[in-house]
C-alpha cells in the first residue's frame, strides 16, 4: 500500500525536463552541450536575462538563436507587455529574416498585465502549435507558482519556453537553466558577439562563454579570437559532467 | 411593415427615472432660436393646453405650477436605440424613425407569435409595462403604417386596405414638408382621399414631385427602402426560453445548441463564421451583445463555444443576468466561404491548432493584441512593415517579395528590434556627414568605437509630409552595444534653407 503511494508520489513529483526528457536542443558548441548534457532541454522553461536593460537586444538575439534551433522552420510566439515593446522596440521582421527566422512564422502578443502575459504564455505552451514561446518581462519578481505552471505546460507539449528578462533576477527559480546575457565588443565590426553566462543549471555545472554570430552557419559559435575569455566553470567542481 | 410611435418619449424617459409618481404636469423645454420653447409635454400638461412649440414664458404664465425639465436630445436618441435593440426580438430588420419612432419589417416573423395581431398585443403589452405611451400600426407599406400609427387609432391594423385607411387622414400623414401641406390646404386639399383620384400631371407641376411620390409609396405603387439600424446577419439562430436563464453554464450550453443549428445552415451554404455575435435579451428589456472574431472560417460548435468561454471570462463587467435572459440569438455577422475540412495534409493540423490559439487569445485579450508582421511596399523602415491583427492576416504576408527585393539590392543589415518611433539623441560627429563620435540616448552617454554606413534612405520627396533624407549608421559602443542611428537631413541642404540635421536612434541589434 505504502509502496504504491510512494510510486504515485514519485510519478507526480517527476520534474519535467529532468527525467522524462522530450529531447535536448544542442547548441552545436561542444563546450556548452556537454555542460547541459546534450543541450537545452525542450519542454521546459529556461530563463534568459539581460545583464542590464541596454543589453536586452543581445539577450533577445540569444533567445531567438536558441528558438531558431527548435525546428527547420521554427514557429515562434512572442508575448510581451505593452511597455516592453514601447521601451525596447517591437520585433523587426527584416532583422529577424536576416537572423534566419521567417517573420511570417512569428506571432506577436502584447498584453497590459503580467497576469495576461503569463496566461497567454501558458495557453501557447499548452496548445503546442508553435515550436518556441518567448515571454518578455520587465523587472520584478515572478511568482514561483507561475513558473512551475509554465514548466508543466511546456512539458505537456514539448514546446521550448523561454523567459526573457531585462535584469538578472535575484529570486530563486524553478526554471531548468538561467542565463545572463550581455553584448560583447566585436572584433570584426558588425558581427554580433554576446557574453553568455550560465548562472543556474539544474543538471550540472555552470559557465561563461563569449559567443559570436556566424552568418555562414546561421548560429552562434564560440568566439575564437584572443579576447579576454571568461574563466572556466569552477563553481561546482564536485558535480560530474554527464 | 410595423410602425411604432412613442409619442411621449422624452417625458416617459424622465418619468421612468423618477422614483415616485407625481401628478404635476411635466413639460420638456429647449432653445429654438432665442426662445425657450416647450418641446414635449405629458398627458396632464397637454390637457391644460400646453403643446410643443409654445414659448416657456407663456406656458409658465398660463400655469405657474408646471414642472419644467431641460431637453436632452442625446438621452432620447440613446433610449430610442435601446428600444430598437430590444425590438430585435421580433425581427432583425429594425430601423429608427427619428426622433421618436421605429419601423419594423415583420414580414415572415409574425407567425412566431401566432400572427400579426398577437405580435401587436405582445409588443404593446411589454411597452406598456415599461411605462411608454405608444401607438402602432401594421400595414403593407411603410408610408401607410406610419400614417396610421401617427394619425389613426392606436394599435391599428391596415393590411390590404391601405387606400381606405389613408383616405380620411390629413395630408401631413404623408410625411410631406409643412410648406407643401400648407399650399395644398390653400387650394382646399386637406385629406389624402382628396388627392388620390386627382390627375397626376397638374399636381406634380404645381406642388412638386414629392406629393405623388409619397402617395405612391404609401399606397404601395412605389418601393420605399428600409434602412435597418444594424446590418442583417446572413445566418441567425435563436431560442426563446419559457423560464429565464441566468447561469453562465446555461448561456454556454445554449450557445452550443444554437451553433449546432447554424452549423447545418453554414454547411449548406458552404460558408464559415469569421465574426459571430451572441445577443442575450434580458427580461427587463436590456440586450447584451457579445461578439467574437475568428482567424479562419469556422463551423464547429465546440470551437464557437470555446470563443465565447474566453469572451465571457474577459468581460469587464460580469454578465449580469438580472432577472434572467428570456431569449438568446446567435448571429453570424461575417461569413466567408469555407472549403470542406481536409484532414491529414502535412502541417495542416498545426496550422489549425495555431488558428484556434489565436482565436482564443484574441477573444480574451482583444484582436489587436495578437499580431503578425506583414511586409509593406515602402522603403521607409518604420513603414516597411506593420503588425496586423493575426485574425485579419490571410494568405500572403509579403515576405517572399521582401526577400526577393533584399537579394536584388543587397540590403544592409536591419536591427532585431525597431523602436515604435525614432527617438531623438544628442550626437557629436567628427565630420558633418560622418558617423557620430559619441551620443546620448535616454540620458546615457555612448562612446562609438566602430561605425558602418551611411546607408542613405531618401524621404518621400513626392509628398509634402515626406520628411528629409536619412543617413543610417550601424554603430557599436564601448560596451559592445549595437545601435541603428540616423541623421535626418543633409548638411548640403542647409544652403537651400532646410533645417539643421538632427540625430535619431531607431533600433537595436543583437
Amino acid at each position: 500500500m505504502i509502496d504504491q503511494l510512494r510510486q504515485r508520489l514519485q510519478a507526480l513529483q517527476k520534474a519535467p525536463g529532468i527525467e522524462g526528457r522530450p529531447g535536448a536542443l544542442p547548441f552545436g558548441i561542444p563546450a556548452i552541450d556537454t555542460m547541459l548534457s546534450g543541450g537545452l532541454a525542450r519542454g521546459t522553461l529556461h530563463e534568459i536575462a539581460a545583464t542590464g536593460e541596454a543589453h536586452l537586444a543581445a539577450a533577445a538575439g540569444f533567445a531567438l538563436a536558441v528558438a531558431k534551433r527548435t525546428a527547420p522552420s521554427p514557429r515562434l510566439f512572442w508575448v510581451s507587455e505593452d511597455m516592453a515593446f514601447a521601451e525596447s522596440g517591437v520585433p523587426h521582421g527584416a532583422g529577424l529574416d536576416a537572423f534566419g527566422l521567417a517573420p511570417e512564422q512569428l506571432v506577436v502578443v502584447s498584453t497590459t498585465h503580467r497576469r495576461d502575459l503569463l496566461w497567454a504564455m501558458e495557453e501557447a505552451l499548452r496548445c503546442g502549435a508553435t515550436t518556441a514561446v518567448i515571454g518578455e518581462m520587465r523587472a520584478g519578481a515572478i511568482d514561483g507558482v507561475a513558473i512551475r505552471r509554465l514548466s508543466l505546460a511546456a512539458a505537456g507539449s514539448g514546446t521550448l519556453a523561454l523567459l526573457l528578462r531585462t535584469e538578472p533576477p535575484g529570486d530563486a527559480s524553478t526554471a531548468a537553466t538561467r542565463w545572463v546575457v550581455g553584448a560583447a565588443s566585436s572584433i570584426v565590426p558588425g558581427t554580433p558577439r554576446v557574453a553568455a553566462q550560465l548562472v543556474r543549471n539544474r543538471r550540472g555545472p555552470t559557465g561563461t562563454w563569449i559567443l559570436e554570430w556566424s552568418d555562414s552557419d546561421g548560429q552562434f559559435i564560440l568566439a575564437t579570437h584572443a579576447q579576454p575569455l571568461a574563466a572556466p566553470a569552477l563553481d561546482r567542481p564536485h558535480r560530474q559532467v554527464a | 411593415m410595423l410602425s411604432l410611435w412613442l409619442r411621449r418619449l422624452s417625458t416617459d424617459r424622465i418619468v421612468r427615472l423618477r422614483k415616485h409618481e407625481t401628478s404635476v404636469p411635466l413639460v420638456v423645454t429647449g432653445k429654438r432660436g432665442n426662445v425657450e420653447v416647450v418641446t414635449a409635454a405629458d398627458d396632464a400638461a397637454r390637457q391644460l393646453g400646453l403643446t410643443s412649440g409654445l414659448a416657456l414664458a407663456q406656458a409658465r404664465a398660463m400655469h405657474p405650477g408646471i414642472d419644467v425639465v431641460a431637453e436632452d436630445v442625446e438621452a432620447d436618441a440613446a433610449l430610442l436605440d435601446s428600444i430598437a435593440d430590444w425590438c430585435l426580438r421580433y425581427t432583425p430588420l429594425v430601423a429608427c424613425d427619428r426622433p421618436d419612432g421605429l419601423l419594423l419589417d415583420i414580414s415572415g416573423c409574425a407567425h412566431l407569435y401566432g400572427g400579426e395581431r398577437e405580435l401587436i398585443a405582445d409588443l404593446g403589452g411589454r411597452l406598456e409595462k415599461s411605462g411608454f405611451a405608444y401607438s402602432l400600426a401594421i400595414a403593407g407599406t411603410i408610408g401607410a403604417a406610419w400614417a396610421a400609427a401617427h394619425y389613426g387609432e392606436p394599435a391599428s391594423y391596415a393590411c390590404g386596405e391601405e387606400s381606405s385607411v389613408l383616405a380620411p387622414l390629413p395630408l401631413s400623414a404623408l410625411r410631406l414638408p409643412p410648406a407643401t401641406v400648407a399650399s395644398l390646404a390653400r387650394v382646399g386639399l386637406k385629406r389624402i382621399g382628396g388627392i388620390i383620384d386627382l390627375p397626376r400631371a397638374p399636381l406634380t407641376a404645381r406642388f412638386g414631385p414629392d406629393v405623388l411620390r409619397q402617395l405612391d409609396r404609401a399606397l404601395g405603387h412605389d418601393h420605399e427602402p428600409l434602412t435597418p439600424r444594424l446590418p442583417v446577419a446572413p445566418y441567425v439562430a435563436e431560442q426563446r426560453f419559457p423560464e429565464p436563464i441566468g447561469r453562465e453554464e446555461d448561456v454556454l450550453a445554449i450557445t452550443v445548441r444554437l451553433a449546432r443549428r447554424l452549423q447545418s445552415a453554414l454547411e449548406h451554404g458552404g460558408d464559415g463564421v469569421r465574426r459571430i455575435e451572441l445577443s442575450l435579451f434580458r427580461t427587463d428589456g436590456v440586450v447584451r451583445r457579445i461578439a467574437a472574431g475568428t482567424s479562419r472560417p469556422l463551423r464547429n460548435p465546440e470551437e464557437i463555444r470555446a470563443l465565447f468561454v474566453e469572451r465571457l471570462a474577459a468581460l469587464a463587467d460580469a454578465l449580469d443576468p438580472g432577472f434572467g435572459f428570456d431569449m438568446a440569438r446567435l448571429s453570424v455577422l461575417v461569413a466567408e466561404p469555407c472549403p470542406p475540412e481536409q484532414i491529414g495534409i502535412a502541417g495542416g493540423e498545426d496550422t489549425a491548432e495555431l488558428c484556434r490559439l489565436i482565436d482564443r487569445l484574441s477573444a480574451r485579450l482583444g484582436p489587436r493584441r495578437i499580431r503578425r508582421l506583414v511586409a509593406q511596399d515602402s522603403h521607409i523602415p518604420e513603414l516597411a512593415e506593420t503588425a496586423m491583427p493575426a485574425q485579419a492576416v490571410n494568405g500572403d504576408t509579403g515576405w517572399s517579395t521582401f526577400r526577393r527585393y533584399r537579394n536584388e539590392v543587397d540590403l544592409p543589415p536591419r536591427p532585431l528590434r525597431l523602436l515604435a518611433r525614432p527617438e531623438p539623441i544628442e550626437a557629436v560627429a567628427e565630420v558633418p556627414d560622418g558617423p557620430p563620435l559619441r551620443f546620448r540616448w535616454r540620458r546615457a552617454l555612448h562612446e562609438v568605437v566602430a561605425a558602418e554606413g551611411p546607408e542613405r534612405i531618401e524621404g518621400v520627396w513626392w509628398s509634402e509630409h515626406g520628411g528629409p533624407a536619412r543617413d543610417y549608421f550601424r554603430v557599436e559602443d564601448k560596451s559592445g552595444l549595437r545601435f541603428w542611428l540616423f541623421r535626418a537631413g543633409l548638411y548640403r541642404d542647409l544652403a537651400h534653407g532646410a533645417g539643421a540635421p538632427a540625430w535619431f536612434l531607431h533600433g537595436t541589434f543583437a
